[in-house]
């Protein structure tokens, strides 16, 4: 062992995706980083100083990488900070009953020369398929400590603090056969001296064909030598027909095999869920659940036809416990003949349930309908009701504050407790205020001002209406992600996706966009093409409308009509489809191939969710609460100076006469750039004054709402789109995307008017 | 009827066309193994297998059809060999060797159908389609065959893949899936899922069609 100062080193975590590195990480640095049950879930490095060790080892979490020859754009990053000049020691993390990819990662390591700790983590599902690694001998071969553990568990974390300074070079040499070889070691001589990192390394990701290494290695060696390099792989490829690359990923993979089938040992155990627990499942909870999804697909289709029929229809009644009825039965004899016989766990038939070619599409709509009236209904109606009237209340009218109760259901009574006699803090704030100034004082204005109050509005806005359902949104997309689900969503809107030019592996920034197209837009990295990048970053910004945003507009369309909410889904998707369909043809670029590991369907970890969430809802606020603030200024600026009244002059003609609105909606159209469901709002505002007693017209609000949801992103999230694509880029898309999402209204008006 | 020196010459004048397009005779006398290559290419052009324009080597109508049939038979003993035989590589080419002059018409069809009318050899070069591959019936299931055409349940290796994309090749190796490998195909649709040992993979309909299979 090679005596190493232990502050000259830095520890780096590389493995294949979804194998635990970022739980590993948050148990050596007691940091937080995002971790789900989902590939790509890193994106970015992440630091932070191990806590053992005597404090001073700085940890570095990368991308999940199945190859150190990088793919996509998460991967080159996990290869880059490889090949970084200092000191090193790695802890690559493998998924244990998944050794061999695991060791085609470490071969590449031990290529580049770089000290190794093998992590086989996930211990437990090893032992479970019944299988076991000889851990003994297989450290002996690689001649590198090799450490298990269950990282979710905190099991054998303490011996990878103590394996970690001991790191070594595996011992895994792959001869690539002659011809290979000999240009190994003609590339070798070009390189000699030039570079800091592994020659030999260095010398197989070029005859790879490792482009971006190419690009980097241009101001150290000269054009000369670069071409020479280019004609010794063009001289070894004309042998083979297959590319190089593959040959040598071959060679590789054979090298591997033989390794690990000397140190693995599979006892096939049939795994088996409890005789009880297999029995509740069959005869009870299936039946039951289906009925359920039946009688309420059923359901959901009724409510839109809901108009068409007589009210108090017999149908309506029937109906859903018929299909309820027929789902139940099907499908529960369907299970019971499949698999009832069939020794597999629970877990694994829903895992088959939800890839299922027909009953996969149902469960979505269920799925969709819980996370509907969880975040729709229960969080941007129940909980935003009660912040924002109750807890924060307006400036200068008392709330009159709300009760302590509790709602029984089934028997549908509700006991209150006690009455809470509390204003509102705007109310209390604006007595305060009062008592230094009067209401109408300019400083008065700027914080509590009803229409743009620094406090009223963009404090009042980001954490009593964002808040609760961008957190709920969390909630049910961290569940989604851990149990396995989203993946298994890929599968299914593979070949629609396609169609927009993207792949099923889109389905995770469309999803997340759902919840904050902010933070989607920095996920579309996980995608594999520029091409899918752009049509993903555009798609968001113009049709994935965010969850506060479309908490608002189903809470304000579902009191008018079911049906105008089906119109306007139905618009939007048309929408996303048909410019996705058209940038993926107009943009250039190969279609890229949907080649997707599914990661196994599990119990999602409580704890997980939970701290997930609050870390991604605490990102969110530090991000979004200073752009509400600095919106809700810039509006208050732009009223007190009169720009907006100009804006809105300039835009009155293309709202009025163009979309068929008010002109004061123009007012809401500009408020939306800073927070698209604020636009929402305040289109709501005006329509529900204009329509008086009369009562709102639906046609007016389903066009203002479908053009302020293809409108213009955000302004937090036009910023993250100039990041990731650059100024050109976004700028384009904002060009388009303004007079396109003002003709759709105006097209969907003029049909409207039809009927 | 030529005879096997004359088809290794055959042979060997249409594998320098497929790298080079291009045969200068020099070059190929250079190559052919036998020390009386001169004569024996003269035999040929005699023959009207071949002729020679300005200082290069090319195939006739007659020759080319030839070389063809010996190419087809070269290379599908390869495969016979490499995917149901698993001979050792080495083994494979000499035995390929001799195979090529003793197949007739008839046993080189069935070993095409019975390897599921492959279109390239184990080191990737087209295989010369023949009449049978023309008439290969769907019904017929044959040993060798794309994954897209594999039913949900079955279990099969993977023999090779073929594919016009470098990318897909370096992504389903770096995966792990490739020659060799055992898997089951779960299902269908909406997408091909495959289990490759515990690894669930999902994969689109054009990467289903280039991994080519053997049934178990």
């Amino acid at each position: 062992m090679s005596k190493v100062n232990i502050n000259d080193y830095k520890v780096a975590l590389v493995g294949n995706p979804n194998v635990g590195k970022s739980v590993i990480f948050g148990l050596l640095t007691g940091k937080y980083v995002t971790v789900s049950n989902y590939p790509g879930t890193t994106v970015e490095v992440s630091r932070g100083m191990c806590k053992g060790l005597g404090g001073g080892i700085e940890i570095i979490d990368t991308p999940g990488a199945n190859s150190l020859i990088p793919l996509s754009e998460d991967e080159s990053v996990a290869r880059d900070m490889l090949l970084e000049d200092y000191t090193k020691h790695i802890v690559q993390v493998a998924d244990a009953k998944n050794l061999r990819r695991g060791l085609l990662v470490t071969s590449q390591l031990a290529e580049m020369g770089l000290p190794v700790v093998l992590v086989l983590n996930m211990w437990d599902e090893l032992l479970d398929r019944g299988m076991n690694v000889d851990v003994e001998v297989l450290q002996e071969i690689l001649g590198a400590p090799v450490v298990k553990t269950i990282a979710t568990h905190k099991v054998g974390i303490n011996a990878l603090f103590h394996a970690i300074p001991i790191a070594k070079i595996p011992n895994l040499p792959i001869d690539y056969g002659s011809l290979i070889e000999e240009g190994i070691s003609r590339i070798l001589k070009i390189l000699q001296g030039n570079t800091t990192v592994n020659e030999r390394a260095l010398a197989i990701m070029l005859l790879s064909g490792d482009e971006a290494l190419e690009e980097k290695l241009r101001h150290k060696l000269t054009d000369g030598s670069l071409a020479e390099i280019k004609r010794i792989r063009d001289g070894i490829q004309s042998h083979f027909s297959n590319p190089l690359s593959y040959v040598i990923n071959i060679k590789r993979a054979n090298m591997v095999d033989a390794l690990v089938d000397k140190v693995t040992l599979t006892i096939r155990k049939e795994k088996e869920t409890h005789p009880a627990v297999r029995g509740i499942f069959f005869y009870f909870l299936v039946p039951l659940v289906s009925f359920f999804m039946g009688y309420k697909l059923a359901a959901l289709l009724m409510y839109l036809v809901s108009s068409q029929l007589p009210s108090g229809s017999i149908l309506t009644l029937i109906t859903p416990l018929a299909v309820g009825g027929i789902l139940s039965l099907w499908s529960s004899l369907y299970l019971y003949v499949r698999e009832y016989k069939a020794k597999v766990t629970i877990a694994e038939i829903l895992g088959r349930i939800t890839m299922h070619p027909i009953a996969a599409f149902p469960l979505l709509i269920i799925i969709l309908w819980i996370i509907y009236k969880l975040v729709g209904e229960f969080g941007a109606g129940t909980c935003v009701d009660f912040f924002e009237e109750k807890v924060f209340g307006r400036s200068l009218i008392p709330s009159g504050g709300f009760d302590l109760r509790v709602y029984i259901p089934f028997i549908e009574k509700t006991y209150v407790f006690t009455h809470v006699n509390f204003d509102g803090f705007n109310y209390y704030f604006g007595l305060l205020a009062q008592k230094v100034m009067s209401k109408d004082n300019i400083i008065f204005e700027l914080f509590l001002n009803e229409q743009s109050g620094l406090v009223r509005v963009g404090l009042t806005y980001a954490i009593a209406i964002v808040f609760p359902i961008v957190g709920f949104f969390f909630l049910a997309f961290g569940i989604m992600e851990d149990s396995g689900y989203l993946p298994r969503l890929a599968v299914m809107v593979d070949k629609v996706f396609k169609r927009i030019g993207l792949n099923g592996k889109a389905v995770l920034p469309m999803v997340l966009g759902l919840g904050c197209d902010t933070m989607a837009t920095l996920t579309t990295r996980i995608l594999n093409t520029k091409k899918e990048r752009i049509i993903a970053t555009l798609l968001l910004a113009l049709a994935i409308p965010c969850s506060a945003q479309l908490g608002v507009i189903s809470s304000v369309l579902g009191k008018v009509s079911g049906i105008y909410f089906a119109i306007y889904v139905f618009v939007i998707s048309i929408q996303l489809l048909l410019v996705g369909y058209l940038s993926s043809k107009v943009l250039p670029g190969a279609p890229s191939d949907f080649l997707m590991e599914i990661p196994p369907f599990r119990m999602p970890k409580l704890s997980n969710i939970f701290i997930k969430t609050f870390y991604r809802v605490h990102w969110f606020l530090k991000e979004a609460v200073p752009l509400f603030m600095l919106g809700t200024l810039a509006l208050f600026v732009a009223t007190k100076v009169g720009i907006l009244a100009f804006v809105e002059r300039m835009g009155t003609p293309v709202t009025r006469d163009f979309l068929g609105l008010p002109a004061e909606t123009t007012h809401g159209f500009i408020l939306g750039f800073l927070r698209r469901d604020y636009g929402a709002v305040s289109i709501f505002k005006t329509l529900e004054e204009k329509g008086g007693s009369a009562g709102i017209d639906p046609k007016q609000l389903l066009v203002s709402l479908v053009v302020i949801t293809l409108f213009i992103p955000c302004l937090a999230n036009f910023l993250v789109m100039i990041k990731e694509q650059g100024v050109k880029n976004a700028f384009f898309m904002f060009a388009f995307i303004l007079p396109y999402s003002i003709l759709v209204g105006g097209i969907l008006r003029v049909i409207l008017q039809r009927f | 009827m030529t005879e096997p020196s004359q088809e290794e010459i055959l042979e060997l004048i249409w594998t320098m066309e497929e790298e080079t397009k291009r045969v200068e005779k020099d070059s190929l006398i250079k190559k052919i193994p036998f020390p009386t290559a001169e004569e024996k290419l003269n035999a040929l052009i005699n023959e009207d297998y071949v002729k020679i324009v300005e200082s290069r080597v090319e195939l006739t109508k007659k020759g080319r059809a030839d070389a063809r049939l010996v190419i087809r038979r070269h290379r599908l003993a390869e495969r016979l060999l490499h995917d149901v035989l698993e001979v050792k590589e080495d083994v494979m080419d000499s035995s390929a060797c001799k195979f090529e002059h003793i197949l007739d018409e008839e046993v080189t069809a069935s070993i095409c159908a019975l390897l599921g009318h492959p279109v390239t050899c184990p080191h990737g070069k087209a295989i010369p389609p023949g009449a049978c591959c023309e008439k290969a019936n769907k019904d017929i299931r044959p040993v060798v065959m794309p994954l897209s055409e594999l039913k949900s349940g079955d279990k099969a290796k993977v023999s090779y893949i073929v594919t016009k994309y470098h990318g897909r090749l370096d992504r389903l190796s770096s995966m792990g899936l490739l020659p060799g490998v055992q898997i089951r195909l779960h299902q269908r649709q909406p997408s091909y899922v495959i289990q490759m040992g515990e690894t669930q993979i999902a994969l689109d309909t054009a990467i289903a069609r280039d991994i080519y299979v053997r049934l178990m």
